[in-house]
């Protein structure tokens, strides 16, 4: 499986670390005990098209949110994660 | 009280063994030498301070700061991109320092690597077919001319890969350059020696980086 980072162009997957699921988002700190757990531990387990985070550690350093295919690893989509790149892209 | 003293050696020293290594019986097809001598500074642009940074690099060193992975010759340093709106100024032993952290002042952050990475240098007419046995990028011309970079993997340790200007010697052959963190450089050394060992390698001694 090769992944396009789009700072440096298509490379092999030993150069990214998995992270998982890039949906769930942190709760704010009113939110509760219950929305707190579902953020920590609860995962859909997706067979299909699924947005997921992937660092490139072995490369520049960036990361990236990957649409991907979990039943046939096909990548739909590579784009820079909120934050990756000072400047490109905004949180 | 005895005072300690410390003799500065390269990161490689303990290993390094210029001569022959490999194959012996004809003309070294591959050269390899440690670069020392050098200052490193690692520039990160702040949030949305990428265009300041640029233009700060113009003033300062005569050329616009990489973009996109490449290696740029500018005044009295190399500029290599090494990630999104991150560049290494690499420049013979000097001020840098202080030159960077005047160009740069509030608009990136700066990290002195120069004792963080090693240095080296791979030239002849086989260093391409040795890389490829262990790089997994296209170094073809075509793709990968003088002045491209690479932030990537080597044996699984993170390396900055650029191609410099071609030998000026007979062969004319690429020039690639690698720096590598210094602790992994031991590891790194190990395996481009027996990547290239079939096409007999000349270890020259460790010279100043010149630019």
């Amino acid at each position: 499986m090769r992944i396009a980072c789009p700072f440096c162009g298509p490379r092999e997957n030993s150069e990214f670390s998995y992270l998982g699921d890039a949906k769930p988002k942190r709760p704010g700190p009113d939110a509760g005990e219950d929305a707190v757990y579902e953020y920590v531990y609860l995962r859909d387990n997706v067979a299909g098209e699924m947005a997921e985070l992937w660092y490139h550690g072995g490369g520049c350093r960036a990361w990236l949110q990957v649409r991907r295919n979990t039943v046939t690893h096909e990548i739909l989509s590579v784009e820079p994660a909120a934050g990756a790149g000072a400047a490109s892209v905004t949180p | 009280m005895v005072e300690p003293s410390w003799t500065a050696t390269t990161p490689l020293s303990r290993i390094y063994a210029p001569g022959r290594h490999g194959v012996k019986n004809d003309a070294a097809r591959l050269s390899m030498a440690e670069l020392t001598g050098f200052e490193l500074v690692q520039v990160m642009a702040r949030r949305g301070m990428w265009s300041p940074t640029d233009q700060a690099c113009r003033e300062a060193y005569g050329q616009a700061a990489p973009a996109k992975p490449q290696a740029t010759r500018a005044e009295g340093a190399l500029l290599i991109w090494s990630g999104p709106d991150q560049i290494f100024v690499l420049s013979p032993r000097g001020s840098s320092l202080e030159r960077a952290r005047l160009a740069f002042a509030g608009m990136a952050s700066l990290s002195d690597q120069s004792d963080g990475r090693t240095l080296l240098r791979i030239s002849g007419i086989k260093a391409r077919d040795m890389l490829a046995k262990v790089c997994s990028l296209d170094l073809h011309p075509a793709v990968f001319p003088a002045g491209a970079a690479a932030a990537t993997s080597i044996d699984h340790t993170s390396v900055n890969l650029w191609r410099g200007e071609d030998s000026a010697g007979d062969d004319g052959a690429a020039v690639f350059y690698l720096l590598v963190f210094s602790t992994f450089a031991e590891s790194l050394w190990h395996t481009l020696l027996d990547s290239g060992a079939e096409y007999g390698i000349a270890i020259d001694a460790a010279t100043p980086w010149q630019g």
